[in-house]
């Protein structure tokens, strides 16, 4: 949007010269604004073919077609309430998830991390844990908790599906992020601990005020990730018969015979998607300036 | 039981000839037989001179039954069943029904299809899904219904230990965690009949019902009414009366526009006027036990 005629003047000057023209270079804005309106006019023109072409198949105006069978505006409301019910219990399953995994997974790349012969089982541990849970596809542990657990009888075991279906999620995702978690912490230089070390901190307090703030910090955009996946995989709690977004898709989809809640549940889960990713942008920025401004010594 | 389930798939599909004079009086120049009606000018087939149904898989008793044919990709078990056997209410219905249209058994194909796939936007790679479908107006507009081939209701079953059982009315239900299979009319009668302070479980398959159901996280399941005495739980509790007082049937779907339909619907008539419907009904399902209907 900013990019409108003006050019050169929007150049922030503390830029200086070097980020100044690479960004001339890739924009080429030798021109002034005459390549930003080709730029205007080819996106246009590419979406405007690719509209005609889907609304113009054969498939989509027909009787029960594809427009009357995903974009039916009058099912789209009717669905979207009952949809936004189902999604506000995935919005607690996966926050719950989410505090949880950032939790362990951080127990678990510390332990992965610990040095020393006496920490061997630990680290096995660490490993054998982070193999298991990436490797099962995160629809059978749900389906072998859910199903499973409860079946036992034990005395003091939930047998609440939802429950069971956080704790799944916890299992999986704690696997991913703890790996996150590790290549941040190694991402981080020896000297960093050595020179913590040196100046008295501890082992535990150098890894504490030293390395973690910078490895946590470098791996934002990677944790934003692995959270957006398991925000997408809290609709699988569905098969164990638990209403979630998802479910109430498919109960809608299956009254109607026809598949516009599924795009309601798209959107909704693209709309949850976006604050998200602007923030981890912000705070990235935000950290960024602080370290230019403070980091020069 | 095999033999048996042959002889009445021969019978049934001799029968209509018996008929053809008589019919052929009656109408002007509609097809008079489904056979005739699928040998017209433009009636689609997936594959040339074959039938082709599309049915879930697992597919589930009393609908399905037999053992699994060499070559199936159905397996079978106490609960489900293989629809090349000719056994089970669905599978003996689909072909006496290919038979009043003429096709041998061996010109009857199934393909396995998730419920979404019955009614699917575009082409198909079946000639129309047979899976316990129950008619209704919303679904009438996205696919073409052909006439009812069973009446059904909805019943509830539990277990011996559940607090359901006993229960004769819709009020007594109301407190109770009920669950119900995905794309059944079962959820609509919970919802609307019984109203419940407790969210119903809804789940993808009666399978997943059923195992919830063993371990007493839902007190009782809603089905349909044949399903109910299949012995998937231990006691049927009782039935629904039809939701919004219009009774409830299954019906075969096709694409939007598919003009087979008609054939289908002069072949379940056929079957329909000389017996065979009810005949199957009768040997397949068990409808008849006394189950109250809750009040």
């Amino acid at each position: 949007m900013s990019y409108g005629g003006a050019g050169v003047p929007e150049i922030e000057p503390d830029l200086g010269p070097p980020e100044g023209s690479r960004r001339s270079r890739i924009l080429g804005d030798r021109d002034g604004g005459r390549n930003v309106w080709v730029a205007v006019a080819s996106t246009i023109v590419f979406f405007a073919v690719l509209i005609t072409l889907i609304v113009n198949s054969p498939g989509w105006s027909a009787p029960g077609g594809v427009r009357d069978a995903f974009f039916n505006k009058e099912l789209f409301l009717e669905s979207l309430p009952k949809i936004l019910d189902g999604f506000w219990l995935n919005v607690r399953i996966f926050l719950t998830a989410e505090i949880l995994v950032l939790m362990f997974a951080l127990v678990l790349a510390v332990m992965r991390g610990l040095p020393g012969p006496v920490f061997a089982p630990l680290r096995l541990l660490a490993v054998s844990y982070s193999i298991l849970f990436r490797g099962v596809p995160t629809i059978l542990v749900i389906f072998i908790l859910g199903f499973g657990m409860p079946a036992l009888e034990l005395q003091g075991v939930p047998s609440s599906d939802v429950f069971w279906a956080i704790v799944a999620l916890t299992l999986v995702y704690t696997a991913y992020v703890a790996e996150v978690y590790r290549a941040g912490i190694e991402s981080v230089h020896p000297s960093q601990t050595a020179a913590a070390r040196s100046l008295g901190l501890k082992r535990s307090q150098a890894l504490r005020f030293v390395v973690l703030p910078q490895a946590v910090r470098r791996v934002l955009p990677p944790l934003l990730n692995d959270f957006i996946g398991l925000q997408k995989d809290s609709a699988l709690i569905g098969a164990l018969g638990v209403t979630e977004g998802l479910l109430q898709a498919q109960i809608s989809s299956a009254a109607n015979f026809n598949f516009t809640p599924y795009v309601s549940l798209a959107l909704v889960f693209v709309v949850i998607t976006i604050p998200q990713v602007l923030f981890v942008d912000w705070l990235i920025k935000r950290d960024k300036r602080r370290r230019q401004a403070g980091g020069v010594a | 039981m095999i033999g048996l389930a042959a002889f009445a798939i021969i019978a049934a599909a001799c029968a209509p000839e018996d008929d053809t004079p008589a019919a052929s009086d009656t109408t002007g120049e509609a097809p008079a037989t489904a056979e005739e009606c699928v040998q017209g000018a433009d009636i689609p087939l997936t594959a040339e001179g074959a039938l082709t149904i599309g049915t879930g898989n697992p597919a589930y008793a009393p609908w399905y039954g037999g053992k699994s044919v060499d070559g199936s990709e159905w397996e079978s078990s106490s609960f489900t069943g293989d629809p090349h056997s000719g056994e089970g209410y669905e599978s003996a219905f689909a072909y006496a029904l290919a038979g009043t249209m003429g096709f041998d058994d061996d010109a009857v194909e199934w393909v396995g299809i998730p419920f979404a796939k019955s009614f699917a936007p575009g082409p198909r790679d079946f000639d129309f899904a047979m899976q316990q479908i129950s008619y209704s107006d919303k679904r009438a507009e996205a696919v073409d219904f052909s006439d009812g081939y069973f009446d059904v209701n909805q019943a509830l079953i539990a277990n011996n230990d559940s607090p359901a059982v006993g229960v004769t009315t819709l009020d007594g239900l109301k407190d109770l965690k009920l669950g119900a299979p995905i794309g059944t009319t079962s959820l609509e009668a919970i919802e609307e009949l019984v109203q419940p302070n407790v969210e119903p479980s809804i789940y993808n398959n009666l399978d997943l019902a059923l195992k919830d159901l063993k371990n007493g996280q839902v007190d009782g399941v809603v089905v349909d009414y044949p399903t109910a005495f299949y012995g998937y739980a231990d006691v049927v509790v009782g039935q629904f009366p039809p939701v919004g007082g219009e009774q409830e049937y299954f019906g075969v779907t096709f694409e939007k526009g598919n003009p087979l339909v008609e054939c289908v619907n002069i072949g379940i008539a056929e079957l329909e006027d000389d017996g065979t419907l009810q005949e199957l009904q009768d040997k397949w399902l068990t409808t008849d036990v006394d189950v109250p209907v809750f009040s």
